[in-house]
């Protein structure tokens, strides 16, 4: 099913083939382990680096669970900065960043960084209020494009706030800290198939109040 | 027995080679299966269990470098971070096109081919498909009915495990179906009221799939980790790899040689037969010889097609088996793309549990019971589930509360494309295109394809009906879409080497043989003589089957 959501991955193991008690996330462990202690960006400075840290840490704090710069968001930022992007995807990235602390400056006399938390979330919802009217100049702007026109980015993916968070959330949700430990599901579904549940009944999905 | 010769050499290990190779081991030949690329070891390329943060770009996948290697692989939904491996390098792979005919071929070289990372649904076709070309007097008439390819579907079906719902629909005939997997809330919703507002005319029921709802043949249930394409230690989804080879390689019989480029059949004009095959080992690029009573070209359509139009002899000046003309011509895909979407009310307190390797089915009802503008017709593809924490890039907000409510499953949305029925066309084609090779030195493909007026019409019709029956349902924000996709992205191309009934317009007979050469099988979709609107592996499989029989009892016989 393409359509479906990948990475949703829900709770209901209970007894399982003995093939699966080995240990079939080693690979993955091992990955991740290999990324070590946090490494210094690669594309970022220490200025942008700070800033991104701080944006994506308002966009997904931590609360109960760990937060954004816990499951190392700013590391996956820069490898997407450094390793991924194409074109003048990071550039305007950047550009972006650079423009968000010219607005900061003018407003507070301050870089986003140096303001006070009251500050910085008075200036990311005027970023979030903006993203939201351009969402809403462009809807649906390409979920069913040919596969050449998808190619093309709309004004809403050229946003850096729409990426900021974007990334943020990826970095997040798909960490394993971001999802076993917030989303409180195991990192492979192995069990039956149930159509219709309670969501009581679901682990993982339910523990939201 | 000299060296290098057997009783039947298989080109392929995917979809229909494997069966090849089952079958013609099973029964007793010495067989010599020929595959172009690696071996695949499941315990160390399998990877469906390595979570999101287990790969290096979170799922967006290895950009720049599918940029540059895999520009036309990366089309592919499953052409993803985890399992691109399973997929060619364009760049060692190439093919042309007309400028204003772009075509997606989508491949994997390798044992087991795209049996790994197919789609796995499993549609029998009948009557009503079989006997379309010679109702409208478009292409040949198919030289089979759906009599004699029903115990075949049985047979297949059996060592394969398909899960479904029977139906008892004429146009879509019931299998040996495994227990049905179930649907989900909100498909029980548009199921019902699909059910109550066309009774007799439209349903929807469960895709029909070959994956396995219970222990079957030694291998194991679906446990519904979701992620079929990546690979299955528990060889739950058939695949060449996780059934058929096994079993042929058991025999004792079966011999499996990667890395074997097969660039073109030895013919022998006196006895009128193939004497073997021209191969290039792709590791050590050494040229060899292998000879064998029996062939079954089992490369895929196109490549079937590229083997024989690169092994011109003086009888067959226009490719191996080619007195009619018409091989590589009649080339079909399955236009998709279209169809709706739209959020279904209600059940905000239920969920699915589990990721469920299948959606529902939609079969065709145009042409069917009533009479439409267009010939034939689609069947759709699709499913519904509840949006997950992937939404927040589209919502307003940040902070606690924010990450608060993508803890909570979004709203329940459903979607479904139509797969259209492709008509065959002398002018799609493929040809050899000698002044370009592949990495290997084999001369490429120049594919010349596009869709007429009837498809663009099937995808068209596609999508307003999708959008009553989401209708119909409830559902609210219904969108319709219709993607301008070039052919090839369904990735059910066939035709090329078409069976019919007159060896001067068809290729092959009802047996898979080659009019013109008797020791020659094509039993991939290259075969086909029309594309029905289904998916076409499961007749893949069983044609193969069925030709194997016929080509052993022929063998017994002297005939071969």
């Amino acid at each position: 099913m393409k359509r479906r959501d990948a990475l949703k991955l829900i709770a209901g193991a209970a007894a399982l083939p003995a093939l699966y008690s080995q240990d079939l996330f080693a690979l993955g462990r091992q990955i991740h382990q290999q990324l070590g202690s946090a490494t210094a960006p690669k594309t970022l400075n220490p200025h942008q680096n700070a800033t991104i840290s701080a944006i994506a840490e308002m966009i997904i704090p931590a609360t109960d669970t760990p937060g954004a710069k816990a499951a190392r968001v700013p590391e996956f930022i820069d490898l997407i900065l450094t390793e991924w992007c194409t074109g003048d995807d990071c550039g305007q990235f950047i550009n972006g960043l650079a423009e968000t602390d010219a607005r900061s400056r003018k407003i507070f006399g301050k870089d986003f960084v140096g303001c006070d938390p009251q500050q910085q979330t008075e200036l990311l919802t005027a970023l979030d209020e903006e993203l939201t009217q351009l969402r809403e100049a462009n809807v649906r702007g390409r979920p069913h494009a040919s596969a050449a026109r998808r190619e093309v980015e709309t004004p809403v993916e050229r946003n850096f706030f729409y990426v900021m968070k974007r990334l943020t959330l990826i970095g997040y949700y798909t960490s394993e800290v971001g999802w076993t430990k917030e989303l409180g599901r195991p990192p492979v579904h192995m069990g039956p198939y149930q159509g219709c549940v309670p969501l009581a009944d679901a682990p993982g999905k339910t523990n939201a109040s | 027995m000299p060296a290098n010769t057997y009783d039947a050499i298989v080109i392929g290990s995917g979809m229909t080679g494997g069966w090849a190779a089952k079958e013609l081991g099973q029964k007793g030949l010495n067989t010599l299966v020929l595959e172009a690329g690696r071996s695949i070891d499941p315990a160390k390329d399998y990877c469906e269990h390595v979570p999101t943060w287990g790969v290096k770009f979170r799922g967006l996948r290895d950009r720049r470098k599918e940029l540059k290697t895999q520009p036309i692989q990366r089309t592919c939904y499953a052409c993803d971070e985890w399992a691109a491996k399973f997929f060619v390098n364009d760049l060692e792979n190439p093919y042309t096109t007309p400028a204003d005919k772009p075509f997606s071929f989508i491949r994997g070289r390798h044992v087991g081919g795209r049996s790994i990372m197919w789609g796995r649904q499993t549609y029998r076709w009948s009557d009503l498909d079989f006997e379309a070309n010679a109702r409208e007097g478009i292409g040949v008439d198919w030289p089979i009915r759906y009599a004699d390819i029903a115990p075949w579907y049985d047979y297949v079906e059996e060592f394969a495990g398909i899960s479904g719902q029977a139906e008892n629909l004429p146009q879509l005939p019931d299998g040996r179906f495994l227990p049905p997997m179930a649907m989900n809330c909100a498909e029980v919703v548009v199921k019902d009221a699909i059910a109550t507002t066309w009774p007799g005319e439209r349903l929807m029921t469960i895709g029909r799939c070959a994956i396995l709802t219970r222990p079957h043949n030694g291998r194991m249930a679906c446990h519904y980790c979701g992620e079929c394409h990546r690979g299955c230690i528990s060889r739950a989804y058939f695949s060449s790899l996780n059934a058929t080879l096994p079993v042929a390689l058991a025999t004792g019989k079966v011999t499996l040689r990667p890395y074997s480029i097969v660039h073109g059949l030895n013919y022998d004009g006196q006895t009128g037969r193939v004497t073997g095959v021209r191969v290039i080992d792709a590791q050590t690029r050494q040229a060899l010889e292998y000879r064998a009573k029996v062939i079954f070209l089992c490369a895929s359509t196109l490549e079937s097609a590229r083997i024989l139009l690169n092994s011109p002899t003086s009888q067959f000046p226009n490719g191996l088996a080619n007195s009619s003309g018409e091989l590589g011509h009649n080339l079909m895909d399955h236009a998709m793309g279209s169809g709706a979407s739209g959020m279904i009310p209600g059940y905000e307190g239920k969920i699915d549990v589990g990721e469920r390797p299948n959606g529902i089915y939609v079969p065709r009802f145009r042409n069917v019971k009533t009479k439409s503008p267009f010939l034939r017709g689609y069947g759709y593809q699709g499913g519904a589930g509840r949006s997950d924490w992937e939404r927040g890039e589209n919502l307003a907000g940040f902070g606690v509360e924010f990450k608060r409510s993508l803890k909570k499953p979004g709203p329940w949305h459903f979607d479904m494309g139509s797969f259209c029925e492709c008509l065959p066309d002398h002018n799609n084609y493929v040809e050899l295109d000698r002044s370009h090779t592949d990495a290997w030195g084999v001369p490429i493909l120049k594919i010349n394809c596009a869709y007429g007026p009837n498809e663009k019409a099937l995808l068209q019709d596609a999508a307003i009906a999708a959008a009553e029956m989401l209708a119909a349902a409830g559902a609210r924000d219904i969108q319709t879409f219709v993607e301008d996709n070039a052919p090839g992205l369904a990735i059910h191309e066939m035709g090329t080497a078409r069976m019919g009934r007159d060896p001067k317009t068809s290729v092959l007979n009802a047996y898979n043989q080659a009019h013109d050469v008797k020791n020659l099988f094509i039993t991939d979709g290259a075969c086909m003589a029309s594309s029905s609107c289904v998916n076409p592996s499961i007749t893949y499989m069983a044609l193969t089957a069925r030709a194997c029989h016929y080509a052993v009892e022929q063998m017994k016989r002297g005939e071969i």
